[in-house]
Formats: C-alpha cells, structure tokens, sequence
C-alpha cells in the first residue's frame, strides 16, 4: 500500500496534470476546458498556427493567467509562480537576447535572474555552451550568430538553473533542415532527464522526437495519445492513387489531399477518406503523422481544405 | 533578504550598471551634462568675486519693495502700455505681444483713471494729440556721410561702417499717481492690470518687484552680501547653488531618457518572456535597474562636482573653504531630482510606453521651468529648484525649510512610484494585461468577434 501511495506521487511530482483549464483574451477563448497530463520525456503540442499552443505553454509557464481550472506542474499548483518559475525552463517562439551581450555574458545574465551563484552559473554555461555546441561562439555577440546558433542559445538559457521542465515553443520555425535535425536531437536529449514540452505545427519535429502527443485546434485538446496510436487511427484511411491531371480539381474538391506527385503522364494523389473511394487503381496506403493528422482534425469536423482553390 | 538575496540582488546591480553606463543614451545624457557644466556654469566662472571698495560710483543694483520707487515706475509703464496697445507677458516664460480690444481695453482705461484720475478720452487724445505734434520729426532721423550711409544706384540705402542711428523718441504723457491710492490698492490694481493682460505681464506679483522696484545697492551692502559669501557660505557654498540650480534643470529631464531606454530594452531585444520567466522577484529586478539607474546617472554629477570644486579652489587660493559644500549640495539637491525624474521614466514606461513618459517628464519640466523665477521662490512641489546667483544666501535661507520639505517630497514619491513600478511589472509578468499598449491589445481582440 505504501509503496504504491509512494509511487502515485512520485509520478504526480514527475508529471503535468492541466484540468479543464480555460483562458480568453477579453471575450475570446483562447483556452476551453484543456484536460492533459504530460509525463516525463518528450511531449508534442500539435496544431495550426492559431490553435491555442502558445497560449498554454505560456500559461504552464507561468506567463498568462487561467481563468478557470487546475494546472499542476510536478505537484505544484500554477499560481505558484515563483517555485514554477524555479523548475521551469523556457524557450519563447520569438526572442532574442541582448544583442550587445556576448554569449557567455548573456547566460550569465539570467543565470542571476534564475538566482544562481556565481560557480553554479559559470559551471552550468561552461556544461551547457558544450552541449549546444557553441563553445567556440562564447565570445561572440548575440547579434553575431546565426538563427540556428541562436536558437541552441535558447535551449542553453532554458536549462540553464537545471529545471525538472522544459517548455519551447515553435522551436525549429526558420532553420535549416540541418539545425532542425540538430535541434531535434538535442531535445531529445535532454527528455531523457525531465519533461519536456514542444509546441509545433511542423508535423516531422513531433515524428521524429515525440512518444506522446496532444493535438490542439481552437483552443480546445482534440486528441492524445502516443504516435503509433494516432497512425492507428487512421490506418485504413489513407489512400492513393494516380490520375489524369485533368481530374485533379476535382478531386480536390471531393477528399482531403495530403500529398501530390506530378509525373509526366498522370499525377500520383494522396488522399484521406472515410470509405474506400469509388475510383479505379486506389490503394489503401500506410498512414504517416501527417496524414494521421490531417485525419483527425477531419474526424472531429474540424474545416479543413485539401489544397482544393477558392 | 537573507546572505544569498544581497548577493543575487548586487550580482544583478552590477549587470544592471553595466546596461546603463555601455547605452547610447546614457552616453547623450553625460554629454549633456558635461556640455551644460562647461557651456553655463564653469565659462560664466572668469575669476574670483572681490571684495567692493568704498567710494565706487555703482555697487549694482538690488530688488526691494520701495512703494515710492515701484509705483511711478509700473504706473508710467503701464501708461505707455496702454498708449501704444502694446503689453510685455511672459505667459509660459516665453515672451508675448498683448494688444487689448473692446472691454479690456475700457476696463485697462478704467485702471488707469483710478491710479491717476485721467479719463479713457484724456488717454486716448493726448496720444493722438502728441502723434500731430510732433509727426515732423518722431521716428525720422538724418544721418551723414560719416555714419557710413549713402544711396546706391537704385535709391537704396547702404551702411558701409558702424552706423548708429536712433530715432526720436515718442514722449509718453507723464500722469502723477493719484495721492489716495494706497501701495496696498495699487498693487490690487496691478494683479487686475495682470488678469486683464492674461497673466505673466510686468505687472504680475511674480515680475512686478523685479520690473520696477530695483533700487542701487549700497557699499554697506555690497559688503554684508560678500562678507556673507566668504563668512557664511565659505565660497563653495554659493558655487554650490549655482552650480546645482545649472545641472539640476538638466537632470530634472534628461534622466527619463535613460529610464525609458533601460525599460523598454527588454522588450526591444524581444527579452521580456526570458526574463519573465526566471524565478527571480519583481521588486529585485526593478530595485536593481533603478538603483543602477539613479547611481549611474549621478556619476556624471560626482564628476563635475569634482571639477567645480577644483575650479573653485584654484580661483580662491588659500581661502577658507566649506570642502563638503559642493558633495552636500548634490546628494541633497541633484540626487532626489534624478530618483524622482528616473521613477516617473520608469513608471510611465511600464504603464504607457517611453513615448509617454518622455512627453508627460517634458511637459512637467517644461511647466515648472518657465513657471518658476530665476532666483527664490522654492514652493514645496515644484521638481525644478532655480537660485541662479552667487548670492543671495538670504533668500535661500528663508526657503530652506521649503527646500528640505520639497527634496525629501520626491525622494518619498520616487520610493512609492518605485513599488508602484514593481507592482505593475508583477501583474504583466503573470500575463495581466496593464497599460495602454494592453488597453489597445484588448479592444483589438473585442472587436475581432
């Protein structure tokens, strides 16, 4: 009995619990009754530019005010910010650092911030600029570095006091899909160590990093699950088939369209559909993410325009 | 606070400093002040005050409230004033043309009559009267080769030398007070003179002593006034004052420059969620920027004291000194103008934006500037202190308890506006929507549904 009372709150301590939260920006709802629970590693936030991600990343983070409902983070309650903001690190969607400042001078700057002394803070950048691989770039200004080097600076930073949560937003829009990889690694990294929460509306950084995922459109939690399950569901619903370009407004028009590969003679279409469609050649196809996606959003009659013109 | 508080909150002082003292506009702000130094106070510094010599023709002149001296001067002005429908005001300090028609001008004429017994119609005539007497030769004048004017081929008038011309004078009609105007009454009409003119005339209690009731000063003392200077004052005294009433109309502005650019730099850098997001307190963060802030912009300050002091020990070499007087007058006079100027720049910023506090710090400066006199005066509220004299120690004196009330007025405010600031940063770090910028935000989210 001990031993599973124990176990029960060790994973509440290592876990996000948000219960039917809601948020508007004066009559509009940016938030409606989001229900989640996030556990230890990498963590995906799906959904369109709009949907509501940053508004709840902003709000685990501390930044925003719920209206209504709970939020927990390792057992903390939310309006806790202080000792949110202890375990708690954050990369914004857009930021910057000061532009003056050399890299080293930068971190050291929110390392006081985050309340650090000074050998804690000199030996966590020196750990941190290693990992991010932007040693060679200590001395440099922050407006000397690259987009890519800049956002590993932003990892570092969120690190930085060594929190038991990491939040990042939008994290790989504008890189290269060299740094994005790196990026991708590099959070997956560090989720072997801690919670870590990535917003996106890129569907390859949550293939390629996330176990579980949430997909969000409105302001309201569509879905969750882990990865395998969401292609699970739409497994079945895929399909493709090779067309005569002649017939491919219309069948724009009919079905969602995911993908589109235009050969000299026919184009091969990719589409989604509840039924098997009554066309000749179509073969069911192996859902990937974004299909999978694409599927939900359309299973819970979300509008959706499957590269179909006005 | 405990061991660890002080040494987080130094460790971000000294980060904050270092953002102050490397910006561009803390950089602009000490030039002023070193521009303001060189340019006003030390230029106007060529040697040292001596010590008046019996039998000089002129000792200067000194303002005091003579009735006999003051009333026929005002009078006659205001005559003249009238006669030519022409009134010197210095509304908001800047100098204004009034000419008054319709009732203002009967009730000016009525003023007049009372003061002296002549009617509206004597007034009026005797203007045109003397204007057909003498319109053959007022205002013309003959002037010779040898004031170096000749006509050239076109009929124009050329001056080749220093010519030096003066017209004939307009001889004004000289009315005698009447005997039983009281001083009393007649400055009652003067403040009535002064409303009907729209403030700041001449004849205003604030410029009425200045304008008409300067009287020669005596050799007895010319010398009570030094002796004052060398005795009381111990010579860095007054340099003191005149040194803190050149520099502090400066930092009674420029400070809020600094303010703004520190507060708005996060924002700017596209910082503000990183540091939101720390799990440092507010009130840490912004007593560390406005410590840095009020100490960075003082430095400038030390610095010239330091010059003044040096310049004033070279020009009185061996004199008896007050070594302290110019570092007390700063901290007591400088410091609590920068801290006040600093807390608005920082809360106007946070609330409202830097456009806003740099335009609200202007316009109060701008007001309490030209609204205040040069020397004297000191009222309890007012940011701008003016003595703008190596003397008049007395009137200083007489003021002090104001001045002490007025310094220790914004250094209170400053505090206060300071935890406001705190307050407010607080709020917008836990996503509260406060100030205009969030006003806009929100009507713009309103009228998207």
């Amino acid at each position: 009995m001990e031993t599973q009372n124990g176990k029960g709150s060790k994973e509440m301590r290592e876990s996000i619990e948000i219960c039917k939260v809601n948020k508007f920006y004066g009559k509009k709802q940016a938030l409606s009754d989001v229900t989640l629970t996030i556990h230890q590693g990498m963590f995906g936030l799906l959904g369109r530019n709009g949907a509501g991600k940053t508004t709840l990343m902003k709000t685990l983070a501390a930044l925003h005010k719920k209206q209504s409902g709970t939020i927990a983070v390792c057992g903390i309650p939310i309006e806790q910010a202080k000792e949110i903001r202890t375990i708690t690190g954050y990369l914004p969607q857009d930021f910057n650092m000061y532009p003056s400042m050399s890299v080293e001078e930068s971190l050291d700057y929110l390392g006081v911030l985050s309340g650090m002394e000074k050998s804690a803070r000199r030996k966590r950048t020196e750990l941190l600029l290693k990992r991010v691989n932007l040693t060679e770039q200590r001395k440099k200004k922050v407006r000397a570095l690259s987009g890519g080097m800049r956002r590993r600076l932003g990892i570092a930073q969120a690190l930085l006091h060594d929190p038991k949560v990491l939040i990042v937003d939008e994290p790989t829009a504008g890189l290269d899909p060299e740094e994005r990889i790196r990026f991708r690694n590099l959070l997956c990294e560090v989720a072997e160590e801690r919670i870590v929460i990535l917003s996106t509306h890129i569907v390859g950084d949550i293939e390629a990093t996330c176990e579980e995922i949430a997909i969000m459109n409105d302001g309201r939690i569509l879905w969750q699950g882990t990865v395998s399950e969401l292609l699970l569901a739409a497994k079945g619903k895929v399909f493709t088939i090779n067309v005569n370009k002649k017939f491919l407004a219309q069948i724009k028009k009919d079905y969602i369209v995911t993908g589109m590969l235009v050969q000299n003679e026919y184009t091969t279409v990719r589409l989604i559909s509840e039924e098997t469609p009554s066309m000749l050649g179509v073969q069911v196809a192996e859902p990937n993410v974004e299909d999978a996606y694409m599927y939900c959003l359309y299973c819970h009659g979300c509008e959706l325009n499957g590269g179909a013109e006005e | 606070m405990n061991g660890k508080g002080f040494y987080n909150f130094f460790a971000l002082y000294f980060k904050e400093c270092k953002k102050v003292l490397l910006s561009l506009t803390f950089l602009l702000y000490t030039a002023a002040i070193f521009a303001m130094y060189y340019t006003q106070f030390e230029s106007e510094m060529r040697g040292a005050e001596i010590e008046p010599k019996p039998g000089l023709s002129s000792y200067g002149t000194v303002v005091r409230e003579v009735p006999e001296v003051l009333m026929p001067r005002a009078l006659d002005t205001l005559v003249q004033e009238y006669q030519t429908n022409s009134y010197v005001a210095y509304p908001i300090g800047f100098y204004k043309e009034v000419h008054l028609t319709g009732k203002k001008r009967e009730k000016m004429a009525e003023i007049i009559g009372e003061l002296t017994g002549v009617s509206r119609e004597e007034l009026d005539n005797f203007l045109e009267g003397d204007k057909e007497d003498d319109k053959d030769n007022k205002f013309e004048f003959t002037v010779g080769e040898e004031d170096g004017l000749r006509k050239d081929g076109d009929n124009n008038f050329v001056v080749d030398g220093n010519g030096n011309f003066r017209a004939g004078e307009l001889d004004f009609a000289e009315y005698p007070l009447s005997e039983e105007i009281t001083y009393e009454r007649f400055r009652e009409l003067m403040r009535k003179a002064d409303d009907l003119i729209g403030g700041g005339s001449r004849y205003s209690d604030k410029y009425i002593l200045h304008n008409f009731s300067q009287v020669p000063k005596t050799y007895e003392e010319a010398m009570a006034e030094y002796q004052q200077f060398i005795e009381e004052d111990k010579i860095t005294g007054a340099y003191a004052r005149l040194y803190c009433d050149y520099i502090g109309m400066m930092l009674s502005i420029l400070p809020v420059f600094v303010a703004v650019s520190l507060m708005q730099l996060d924002r700017k850098a596209r910082m503000e969620a990183l540091v939101y997001s720390r799990r440092i307190s507010s009130a840490k963060i912004i007593s560390a920027r406005y410590a840095a802030l009020v100490s960075g912009m003082f430095l400038p300050v030390i610095v010239t004291t330091v010059a003044a002091q040096k310049m004033v020990m070279e020009l009185y070499p061996g004199a008896k000194m007050d070594l302290f007087a110019l570092a007390r007058y700063a901290i007591i006079w400088m410091l609590p103008a920068i801290m006040a100027v600093a807390a608005v720049g920082m809360l106007l910023t946070e609330l409202a934006g830097g456009l806003l506090a740099i335009f609200i710090q202007g316009a109060w400066w701008f007001a309490d500037v030209f609204s205040g006199s040069l020397t004297g005066g000191i009222r309890k509220f007012n940011l701008v202190i003016r003595h703008n004299s190596l003397y008049k120690l007395d009137i200083f004196q007489k003021e002090y308890s104001d001045f002490l009330f007025n310094r220790i007025f914004f250094v209170v405010l400053a505090l206060l506006l300071v935890a406001l600031t705190t307050m407010i940063y607080e709020e917008k770090r836990r996503g509260r929507n406060i100030g205009i910028r969030a006003l806009v935000k929100n009507y713009k989210n309103q009228s998207a549904i």
